[in-house]
C-alpha cells in the first residue's frame, strides 16, 4: 500500500502536491548554467530602461517640466524597478503554450488516467519554480535596489508592506489563472500560437510592465484600470510606492482577490467544458 | 555558391507555402506585429509631447531611430531569428545528428532553414516611419549618408548574426531548456535606445563596453546617426571592421561547438 492512499484527506492531497513542488525545484536546478545566463541578462533591460527615462526627464527639465503623468523622475524608476518585483510574481512563461500543447497532442489525458488535477498540478508546479526563481535572483536584485535606494523616498510603513505583500501573492494567483485560462483556448482552436502572441503581446503593454497606466492619459488610463491586468504589474508597484492608499488600496486589494478567484473559477469551469470537446489525440 | 542560393530559395518558398496552410494563423501574427509597433509610436509621441528631446534625439530624429530599429529588428527575425530558436531544441533532442549528416554547411542549414514571413511587414513599417522622419527634417540628408546607411545596416544586421550565432552554439555546452527568444530579446534591450543614453558618470563605462568590446551599441546607432544626426566615417569604418571580425569569430566558435556536440537521446 502506498503512502498517499494510507492518509487519506485533505493532507494527502497536500503532500501529493508538495512532492511536484520538490521535483519541479530539482528540475529547475538541473539547467542552472542557462539558468544564471538568464538571471544576468535579466537586468540589462532594467538598465537600459532607467537611463532611457533618465534621457527623458532630462529633456523635459529643459522644457521646464517635472511629471508625467503624476510620476515625477524619481518615483518613475522606483515604480520600474519595482514592476520587476510584481512580475516576478505574477509572469508564467510557457504555461498557457504548455496547456494549449497538452491539449493538442494528446498528453493531457495523463491527468486524466491519474489522480491528479491540471490545475492543482500546474499551480504546485509554478509555485516552485517562482520559488526557485525568487530565491536565487533575491541577492542581485538585493544589490540593484541597494545602488538605486536613492530612487525611493521612503521605507514604507508596517501596513503598507502587508498589503504590498499581499498584493504580490495575489499577482502570483492572478498571472496564473489568467495565463492558464488563456491555454484553455486550446480546446477551441487547434493553433493557438497566434493568440498566445497577441495576449502577451498586448499585456506588456497594459499591464503596466512598461511604464505607469496613468502615463497614456485619459481615457486610456481609467480603461486600463478596470482589467486584471492591472494586477500582474501595475498594482503592486503602485501600492510599495505609497499611490494607493486608504480605500483605494482596501478596494484594490478586494478587486485583486475577486479577479484571482474568477479566472481560476472560469479557468475550471473552460477545463470541464473544454474536457466535453476533448478527444485525446496522439498514442 | 549558386546551390546555397538555390537552396536558400527553395527554404524561403517551403516556408512560405507552410504559412499559407495556415492563412488565418498567418495573417493574425502580422497585424499583431504591426499592432505592436503602432502602440509603440503612440507610447513615443505621448513622450514627445513631454519632451523635446531625447538624449540629444529630436522627435523627427528619434523616430528615424525607431524606423532603424524595427528594420533591422524584422530582417533577423524573418531572416534567421527562428532558425536559432530551434537550434538549442535540436541539441537537446539530438535532431542535430539529421542536420550534421546531410551535405551541405551545417551552419547555413541551421541558420537559413526557416523564413518567417509574417514579420516582414514590420520592415515596411520601419522604411515608413523613417521616410516619415526625413520629410519631418529642417535639412534633408545628402546622398552619401544613405549609402553609409546601407552599409551601416548590412554589418549590424551581420553582427546581429554572429552574436545569435554564438549565443546558440552555447546551447551545446549549457544544453539549454530556456528560450533562446528570451534570451535574444533581453540582448536586444541594448540596441533599442540611442546610445547617448549612456552619458552619464556612472553608465560611461558600460556604454564603452558595448560600444568598443562588444560593439552592440554601435548596431542601430551608427546607420540611423549617419542620415538624421552626423555622418561618422570613423564609426561606420569601424562597424565593417567588428562586423567582418564578428562573423569570423562566430564562425570558428560554432564549429567548436559541432565538435563538443555529443548527441542525445537513441
Amino acid at each position: 500500500m502506498n503512502t498517499l492512499s494510507a492518509t487519506p484527506g485533505i493532507l494527502a492531497a497536500f503532500r501529493k502536491y508538495l512532492r511536484i513542488f520538490r521535483v519541479s525545484l530539482t528540475e529547475r536546478f538541473a539547467y542552472r548554467g542557462d539558468f544564471f545566463l538568464g538571471t544576468f541578462l535579466r537586468f540589462l533591460p532594467m538598465l537600459t530602461t532607467i537611463l532611457l527615462w533618465t534621457a527623458v526627464f532630462d529633456g523635459a527639465k529643459e522644457s521646464g517640466r517635472e511629471e508625467l503623468g503624476g510620476y515625477r523622475y524619481r518615483e518613475m524608476i522606483a515604480y520600474l524597478l519595482l514592476v520587476h518585483i510584481s512580475r516576478m510574481f505574477s509572469s508564467m512563461p510557457g504555461l498557457a503554450s504548455g496547456i494549449a500543447r497538452d491539449i493538442r497532442d494528446g498528453s493531457l489525458k495523463k491527468y486524466l488516467v491519474q489522480p491528479l488535477d491540471l490545475i492543482g498540478y500546474l499551480i504546485s508546479y509554478r509555485a516552485a519554480h517562482k520559488a526557485a526563481y525568487i530565491v536565487t535572483s533575491a541577492l542581485p536584485y538585493a544589490v540593484i535596489f541597494g545602488i538605486c535606494y536613492r530612487f525611493f523616498d521612503h521605507w514604507p510603513d508596517a501596513i503598507t508592506l502587508v498589503a504590498y505583500l499581499i498584493s504580490l501573492l495575489l499577482a502570483f494567483v492572478v498571472g496564473f489563472a489568467f495565463e492558464a485560462c488563456v491555454g484553455m483556448i486550446g480546446f477551441w482552436l487547434l493553433e493557438v500560437s497566434s493568440v498566445l502572441y497577441i495576449i502577451m503581446t498586448l499585456n506588456y503593454f497594459v499591464s503596466g510592465h512598461m511604464f505607469p497606466i496613468d502615463v497614456l492619459g485619459e481615457p486610456w488610463a481609467t480603461f486600463l484600470k478596470l482589467l486584471p491586468t492591472q494586477y500582474l504589474a501595475y498594482f503592486p508597484a503602485t501600492v510599495f510606492l505609497g499611490k494607493t492608499t486608504g480605500l483605494d488600496l482596501t478596494h484594490g486589494l478586494i478587486i485583486e482577490a475577486i479577479w484571482a478567484v474568477v479566472l481560476l473559477l472560469l479557468a475550471r469551469v473552460l477545463y470541464r467544458t473544454g474536457l466535453r470537446r476533448y478527444s485525446a489525440y496522439g498514442g | 555558391m549558386m546551390r546555397y542560393v538555390r537552396l536558400f530559395r527553395a527554404f524561403a518558398r517551403v516556408s512560405l507555402l507552410g504559412d499559407m496552410a495556415f492563412r488565418g494563423n498567418f495573417l493574425i501574427k502580422v497585424v499583431v506585429e504591426l499592432l505592436w509597433l503602432g502602440l509603440m509610436v503612440f507610447f513615443y509621441d505621448r513622450l514627445f509631447d513631454f519632451t523635446a528631446a531625447v538624449a540629444g534625439w529630436s522627435r523627427p530624429q528619434y523616430f528615424f531611430f525607431l524606423g532603424t530599429y524595427y528594420l533591422m529588428e524584422s530582417l533577423i527575425e524573418t531572416f534567421f531569428l527562428s532558425n536559432f530558436g530551434e537550434f538549442s531544441e535540436l541539441v537537446r533532442t539530438g535532431n542535430l545528428d539529421l542536420v550534421l549528416l546531410k551535405p551541405v554547411d551545417e551552419q547555413f542549414l541551421i541558420s537559413f532553414r526557416h523564413v518567417e514571413w509574417s514579420t516582414l511587414p514590420s520592415a515596411v513599417f520601419g522604411l515608413i516611419l523613417m521616410t516619415r522622419s526625413i520629410l519631418q527634417l529642417d535639412v534633408p540628408p545628402p546622398a552619401m549618408a544613405y549609402v553609409a546607411f546601407a552599409v551601416g545596416l548590412t554589418c549590424a544586421v551581420a553582427m546581429a548574426y554572429s552574436f545569435l550565432l554564438m549565443l546558440s552554439a552555447t546551447a551545446v555546452w549549457l544544453v539549454r531548456n530556456q528560450s533562446l527568444y528570451e534570451l535574444w530579446w533581453l540582448f536586444m534591450s541594448l540596441m533599442r535606445y540611442p546610445k547617448e543614453i549612456f552619458n552619464a558618470p556612472y553608465t560611461n563605462a558600460i556604454g564603452w563596453f558595448f560600444t568598443f568590446i562588444i560593439p552592440v551599441l554601435l548596431a542601430v546607432n551608427v546607420p540611423a546617426a549617419s542620415v538624421v544626426k552626423l555622418l561618422d566615417s570613423q564609426m561606420i569604418a569601424y562597424l565593417v571592421a567588428s562586423a567582418v571580425i564578428l562573423l569570423f569569430v562566430s564562425r570558428r566558435v560554432f564549429r567548436r561547438a559541432m565538435q563538443s556536440y555529443r548527441s542525445a537521446s537513441s
